[in-house]
């Protein structure tokens, strides 16, 4: 993994973890290939407000036909990634 | 608010940044974890209205299932696989109080859908939607029931947990002034709805373009003269009297038009009927409406509130959802007071990729 691609998924924890006011976890102790809605239990509520907050920090959308893919903070890093490969 | 910030770019975190926003987003984000499914209860009504979805399709003919411990059962699993919020319907729920009261026992919060012409025991204190489907004089023409507001009145006096839903058809626009002022002299709620065909329904109950218009118009006049008695937003009215249904406007998250099984409704919904059993193919929350038609007050509940992205792009917007949510939440959750509405204007709703 690269260093921006293992900062892309810290950070995306981070937002995680600060908007479902998650505790006992940290960005970095946060593993990347929980799945989201089964193991943290995140809804499509909770996604969507992530989602808005990525786009913010990334300047990307997140189609609203993508968010069933999203199920990893590992996968999530990937689908950021590729949005801003797109966008350059 | 100006029209101008509808063409600006802005950041979520801009539009969260107005007070007002930032607090009504709160409120409602408190509520993000509610996760429903809806329960025919019964399969006898006490009355017959034309254009009854629960009399439509296989259902009805479901068994019913009169085991406390059944339900019970149900219930608690249910509750383990993540269901936070029931709904009780189909067809009369009040011929059965006790499995009302064991639902209500196992996950506390949740609605009843009734006609309200039996009163639910108090001790259930689950929401309780009061069908009225006009005056008393077109009750009797269209369900066959004298006196249906005056009782259902009687019934529910004083009571927090009711809250009459209007379904507008189009013999009925011109009637909810009258229905309003009367829930208004008796101190209640009311929200409204729109009359969905049933699949195959061709009578004079469902809506045109002219009606879907009248409609508005006095939506639009009740909501401003009765802000006290009429739980609803300019956008509500916009989304339920638009020429488009829900599904053409919102593309819709229940099962049977949703495919996907990963996350939201399409994961988690499930419409039981009276035996306990459930379709994935028929799951909905009025199942066996033409989803083309679908304008229901219930399916916008869900479909319109899982839509927050698309109307995250201006402060404009996004207080047109807020509106929206808060009312779906007082309308669904008793206790919950919705605040006043932000956003005045009959706003179009976002296309999906703006």
């Amino acid at each position: 993994m690269t260093t921006d691609a293992s900062q892309t998924i810290t950070r995306i924890a981070e937002i995680i973890i600060n908007e479902l006011k998650l505790e006992d976890v940290t960005p970095e102790s946060f593993e990347p290939d929980l799945d989201l809605v089964d193991e943290v239990g995140i809804d499509s509520m909770d996604l969507a407000t992530i989602a808005l907050v990525l786009r913010d920090e990334y300047g990307i959308r997140i189609d609203e036909d993508d968010y069933p893919k999203l199920t990893t903070v590992r996968i999530i890093a990937e689908y950021i990634d590729t949005k801003l490969a797109e966008k350059e | 608010m100006t029209n101008s910030n509808k063409t600006k770019e802005y950041k979520f975190s801009d539009i969260i940044a107005v007070p007002a926003i930032k607090e009504r987003f709160e409120k409602v984000r408190k509520y993000f974890f509610m996760r429903e499914s809806t329960y025919d209860m019964s399969n006898r009504c006490n009355i017959r209205c034309e254009g009854c979805y629960y009399f439509k399709g296989e259902k009805q003919f479901a068994r019913e299932n009169l085991s406390t411990a059944d339900w019970k059962q149900l219930m608690e699993a249910e509750k383990e696989r993540g269901i936070t919020f029931v709904v009780l319907a189909g067809a009369e729920p009040s011929y059965v109080p006790e499995l009302c009261k064991t639902c209500y026992d196992t996950i506390p919060l949740g609605c009843i859908a009734s006609n309200g012409l039996m009163m639910l025991p108090r001790e259930i204190a689950y929401r309780i939607h009061i069908s009225v489907w006009g005056n008393d004089s077109t009750s009797l023409e269209i369900r066959k029931a004298k006196d249906m507001l005056i009782r259902q009145m009687d019934n529910y006096q004083d009571d927090p947990r009711a809250i009459w839903v209007y379904t507008f058809t189009p013999v009925n626009i011109d009637q909810a002034r009258e229905v309003t002022e009367t829930l208004a002299a008796n101190n209640q709620q009311i929200t409204f709805n729109m009359f969905s065909a049933p699949v195959g329904y061709s009578g004079h109950l469902r809506h045109t373009p002219e009606t879907l218009a009248e409609t508005r118009t006095i939506m639009t006049e009740l909501l401003t003269e009765f802000p006290e008695t009429v739980i609803f937003s300019p956008y509500n009215i916009v989304s339920h009297t638009h020429e488009k249904g829900l599904h053409d406007l919102f593309s819709c998250s229940y099962p049977r038009m949703n495919p996907s099984t990963d996350i939201g409704l399409g994961r988690s919904f499930r419409q039981y009927r009276t035996d306990l059993q459930w379709d994935r193919a028929a799951s909905c929350c009025v199942p066996d409406t033409d989803c083309d038609d679908c304008r229901h007050y219930a399916a916008g509940s869900a479909v319109v509130t899982a839509r927050m992205y698309r109307h995250a792009t201006n402060p404009l917007h996004f207080s047109a959802w807020l509106d929206y949510v808060d009312t779906y939440l007082a309308v669904w959750v008793k206790g919950y007071e919705k605040g006043d509405n932000l956003c005045s204007e009959l706003l179009e709703p976002p296309e999906a990729d703006q």
